[in-house]
């Protein structure tokens, strides 16, 4: 952090119109996004789990709860993150492993995860809902 | 200034390794999940406390809990610059951390006999 030594005098330009994120960098935040939502959710579903574990009665008390429309709504959210995170999770695995590392296929690889997440949370969302 | 924790651990190493096991776990509890019709609370402890199935749900807890204070820790220190916020945030994180874990710990040595 730069602190007081650097006195920047050079002008800062930041029109968030005129900036645009490859999808690559779009792909990168929100697996970032995703992490912190499924932190945030894990007091909860340690909850849940222990609800559902400690008797029958628990159990349907558990699954009453996730019926409730608030709740539903927040699954679905979830299911998109842990979509999102595990297919863009495997993109910087295979990165990381030196595959598809050039722009044109990191650039296609980043389309597929967010089409594979948006896909995998309709199919979970129909299920949960019908 | 700056925190770095776990730094000597080789974090970046333990991130993908545990990354590996999160992923391999939830595809064998998705395949196991699409094997049964409905799912009842007798169905539903049964898979839970099954040896096999504690064993690597007890060892997916712990890669969880170092997967997510890595990346936790790694947004913190990108976005938090101040030193007792960024102190304040891993302490939140560590807490509920360590509390979740030690609630699994608890739900699986002390629900396993109804």
């Amino acid at each position: 952090m730069g602190g007081s030594a650097f006195k920047d005098k050079r002008p800062v330009y930041l029109n968030l119109f005129k900036i645009r994120l490859p999808v690559a960098a779009v792909v990168s935040l929100a697996h970032r996004l995703s992490g912190i939502l499924m932190f945030l959710a894990m007091p909860f579903i340690v909850y849940l789990l222990d609800l559902s574990v400690q008797s029958s009665a628990g159990f349907e008390q558990a699954m009453t709860l996730l019926q409730h429309p608030l709740l539903l709504a927040v699954q679905i959210l979830l299911v998109w993150a842990l979509a999102h995170h595990l297919f863009s999770g495997i993109r910087f695995l295979l990165i990381d492993a030196d595959l598809g590392v050039d722009r044109q296929a990191a650039n296609y690889s980043a389309w597929l995860v967010i089409a594979l997440s948006v896909l995998t949370t309709v199919i979970v969302s129909l299920g949960l809902l019908l | 200034m700056s925190l770095y924790i776990l730094e000597g651990l080789k974090p970046w190493v333990i991130q993908r390794v545990s990354a590996v096991y999160i992923a391999l776990f939830l595809f064998y509890s998705l395949y196991c999940g699409m094997n049964v019709e409905i799912v009842s609370y007798t169905h539903w402890r049964g898979w839970l406390f099954h040896p096999f199935n504690s064993i690597a749900f007890g060892i997916f807890v712990v890669a969880v809990l170092f997967h997510a204070w890595i990346g936790m820790r790694d947004v913190i220190l990108d976005y938090v610059h101040d030193i007792m916020l960024r102190l304040f945030f891993l302490a939140l994180v560590m807490g509920v951390l360590v509390g979740s874990g030690l609630w699994v710990i608890r739900i699986l040595l002390f629900s396993m006999v109804e």
